[in-house]
């Protein structure tokens, strides 16, 4: 690795052979004593008023030996470091610190004035809570761990960054409660960050498919937050969290399966209102799995499952249906998924047509002429909207539920029974970080099923979860 | 993931060992001892659960099945003792498999459904079975609820339905009924033996002889509790009533309004039972791994292998049910007794300590 020179014009030169980009501008200035400045850096980047009056204006009347540690002195910059390997200088424009380099250095300096656009902080769209904090992540990293030190003012909270990506060099930040996660669970991730070998890490959700144990599974196997009080109610539980430059969306591990079946307004509420709306997602995630599947398999194999009341009346709406149960279902499905991934990604004014259109035009019609019956609707509109009770797990429930409708339309409710015994198997025999995913379910923790699909009040929760086996046990005295 | 827990373990003898016998038993007792028919049951629950007693004591000695073997009579009488013993539980799962068989087409389905119905059980038994023994203990864990739920569930909407004078008069099929029904349900009850090969795959802890077997007889109350309903509400006719606990909640009133919401309690009980009547085969093939080692892609290739044997098994014997039933109940019952009463009692007498085997 070279380093900078004495000579001022050589190293800047070799600077920017390095970063040879259009975007990476020079700023040469001879101070009053007539020693020779130039910074480099990044035009998008750097705030060049804070560059100006930090670096140009504080240099003006220098007129002391050319040592970087006397130079750097002579700025009123609180973030500066001096460096002398001209690649670390190159990363450090990189990402928006321009650098001072001066005739007859000994190393140059790095000063912190970057300035990167941010929007402001807001409510995130997944996780929409009545009660309790709106804050979420932004893409801007520092404001986030801004974010997170605002609630966890203690020195045991570190964050130690890693950067990952050979060409986006993305800064992640392994926070965690020091004291609080299972031995060797920090060294663990971060032995699996450095492994990591790829070029751009885009957004956070990438890391994930790194840090599963079943990378190519279906299953979800890395928390993900977008909201900072629950990012540290979950470093205080035990666990590890992630931050990635530039991606909203933090992550979490180990991952129990039953935390996305809590949510934060569940800690700010009665426990038994929250242990109620708890069992009432997994009774909506259930229903939205199996209801389809269900129907169609009673349909095709065995009426019996259908009161006789209920039978006279589908068999009286699918008399004329062109389609079997299931394929008619499937189109349906099909149809329900098509339009909500319309409407996700078109504007909002027309996504309210598409609401209409959807729901009125397609539907009404194409049960007034006879493609679909009555009952397939009102099935997959509930099996819908239960779908949308357990957000975080959308992406897996929906595969999910289509996979139950085709075993079901070929082999009847048997074929559901035995692909929920295979997807029981699965989920048991899956671990992240030594933690299973079904705890504490399976292997049943007793201790744990307190904060788990029931909720016990706050008085209660006195230790930490055992499943994540953290060293220091209490959290309420 | 690598060990089995005791609770595991005794959620595995009160909840999931008992679902064995809620499908045909019931009638095949209600033909063998009419309304004597749950003597021989309570005598069968007595006799496992000194076995279970047995088999809990010998993890005392931290050592598995093989071990156990090789540390009394050698490496080479082990092996040929260990694959005797996978062929026994080979023999034992064929019963059950044919009758799930035949109550998944007959419950399942309308009408009699195409042989293609039932064989994703096979792909499922191979997934199973490529899976190390010792993650059925957290499998346990889910299905213990389970199976409490649906078996509660289905007493609570049949006991109504019932006339326990049905029972009554107490010892009127007399001993010849109470010993045919005696041999003819020794097909049913091979739990303990079914702990063998989860030796060293569990820790001893003290007591836990005594809770295993106490945890055996509570499913077997349990069972002994339904068995009772279900003869109270089908009385002399309840030997035509093939798949027991499908058919004793269909009478409860709310039937006509609801629909079968017993089906809900069915389907518990059957996911259950998808995993209970694959165990003997997965324990077999985990007998064979202990004896002659594990390669890497070998548990897959026997999975798939046995899974196939046991399709084509199957279909083979698709109308030969009735002289398999037979001949497992009647022909060649004595090897039940024999693996599942004697093996347990004689493996107490083999070498306590540890000895280095050549």
């Amino acid at each position: 690795m070279k380093n900078v020179t004495g000579d001022l014009d050589k190293t800047k030169e070799a600077l920017k052979k390095l970063l040879p980009a259009e975007d990476i501008l020079t700023f040469d200035f001879t101070s009053e004593g007539g020693m020779r400045f130039c910074t480099v850096f990044a035009d998008p980047l750097t705030d060049k008023e804070l560059l100006g009056k930090q670096v140009v204006e504080a240099l003006a009347d220098y007129s002391g030996k050319p040592r970087a540690e006397d130079v750097a002195k002579k700025l009123s910059s609180p973030e500066t470091k001096t460096e002398k390997a001209l690649e670390n200088l190159a990363s450090e424009v990189l990402i928006g610190n321009p650098v001072v380099l001066f005739a007859d250095m000994d190393a140059a300096i790095v000063v912190g004035t970057k300035k990167i656009p941010v929007r402001a902080i807001a409510e995130p769209p997944t996780d929409v809570a009545i009660k309790g904090p709106r804050e979420g992540f932004i893409e801007d990293f520092k404001t986030n761990t801004s974010l997170i030190r605002r609630r966890l003012k203690t020195g045991e909270l570190k964050i130690e960054t890693v950067e990952v990506g050979r060409r986006s060099k993305t800064v992640v930040a392994v926070c965690y409660l020091d004291g609080t996660v299972k031995d060797g669970l920090v060294d663990d991730i971060k032995k699996k960050l450095g492994e990591i070998d790829i070029d751009v890490i885009p957004d956070s959700s990438y890391l994930t498919h790194f840090l599963a144990s079943r990378p190519y599974s279906l299953v979800k196997q890395v928390g993900t937050t977008e909201k900072p009080d629950i990012f540290c109610a979950k470093l205080a539980e035990g666990r590890v969290g992630l931050l990635v430059d530039g991606s909203p969306i933090a992550l979490t591990v180990p991952y129990l399966l039953v935390e996305d079946f809590q949510s934060s307004e569940d800690y700010f509420v009665p426990p038994y209102r929250a242990t109620f709306t708890r069992l009432l997602r997994l009774f909506a995630l259930v229903v939205a799995i199996y209801l389809p599947a269900f129907y169609v398999a009673a349909q095709l194999f065995k009426l019996q499952l259908f009161p006789v009341k209920l039978l006279l009346t589908i068999a009286g709406s699918i008399r004329d249906i062109p389609f079997s149960p299931s394929l008619e279902m499937l189109l349906v499905l099909l149809v329900l998924e098509v339009l909500n991934e319309a409407s996700i990604r078109m504007p909002k004014y027309v996504g309210m047509a598409l609401s209409v259109v959807g729901a009125l035009v397609l539907g009404e019609t194409a049960v007034s002429a006879g493609f679909v019956s009555t009952p397939a609707i009102i099935i997959i509109a509930f099996s819908g909207i239960g779908l949308y009770a357990v957000p975080n797990l959308i992406e897996q429930t929906s595969v999910l539920r289509l996979a139950m409708l085709l075993v079901a339309g070929s082999v009847g409710t048997y074929g559901i029974i035995l692909a929920t015994a295979f997807v029981l198997l699965y989920l048991v025999t899956t671990e992240n970080f030594g933690t299973p995913l079904l705890a504490p379910f399976s292997p049943a923790v007793g201790h744990d099923l307190r904060d788990s699909i029931i909720k016990y009040n706050l008085g209660s929760l006195s230790t930490r979860p055992k499943t994540l086996k953290s060293p220091n046990k209490r959290r309420l005295a | 993931m690598n060990k089995i827990s005791a609770r595991q373990l005794l959620f595995f003898l009160a909840c999931v060992a008992p679902v064995g016998k809620l499908v045909l038993l019931p009638a095949r007792l209600a033909d063998t001892s009419a309304n004597d028919l749950l003597f021989p049951l309570a005598l069968h629950y007595l006799l496992q659960a000194g076995a279970v007693f047995c088999v809990l004591l010998l993890a005392k000695r931290g050592m598995n099945f093989y071990e156990l073997l090789a540390n009394t009579f050698g490496k080479i009488a082990a092996k040929i003792l260990v694959t005797v013993f996978s062929v026994f539980l080979l023999f034992a799962a064929l019963l059950p498999l044919l009758e799930q068989k035949i109550f998944v087409q007959s419950v399942f389905y309308d009408t009699l459904p195409s042989l293609i119905a039932y064989a994703p059980y096979f792909v499922f038994l191979a997934y199973l079975v490529s899976k190390p023994l010792a993650s059925y203990g957290r499998v346990w864990d889910l299905l213990a609820p389970l199976s409490i739920v649906g078996l509660a569930g289905i007493l609570v909407l049949s006991y109504g339905s019932g006339d326990y004078s049905a029972l009554a008069p107490v010892g009127a099929s007399g001993f010849k009924g109470f010993y045919r029904g005696t041999m003819s349900a020794f097909g049913w009850f091979y739990d303990a033996v079914l702990l063998i090969p989860l030796l060293g795959k569990f820790e001893y802890r003290k007591g836990l002889a005594w809770q295993g077997a106490l945890a055996y007889l509570a499913g077997g109350a349990a069972i002994l509790l339904f068995v009772a309903v279900f003869y109270a509400i089908y009385g002399p006719i309840a030997v035509n009533q093939l798949f027991a606990f499908t058919a004793t909640s269909k009478y409860f009133s709310g039937v006509s309004t609801l629909g079968r919401i017993d089906y809900i309690f069915i389907f518990a009980l059957a996911l259950v039972m998808a995993f209970w009547y694959a165990l003997p085969v997965q324990e077999a093939a985990d007998c064979l791994f202990q004896a002659y080692g594990r390669p890497r892609y070998l548990p897959t290739a026997v999975a798939v292998l046995l899974s196939l044997v046991y399709f084509v098994l199957s279909v083979t014997l698709d109308f030969r049910f009735t002289d398999v039933l037979r001949a497992i109940t009647e022909t060649v019952v004595w090897i039940f007794p024999v693996f599942c009463l004697l093996v347990p009692v004689l493996l107490l007498l083999t070498r306590r300590s540890r000895r280095e085997i050549s």
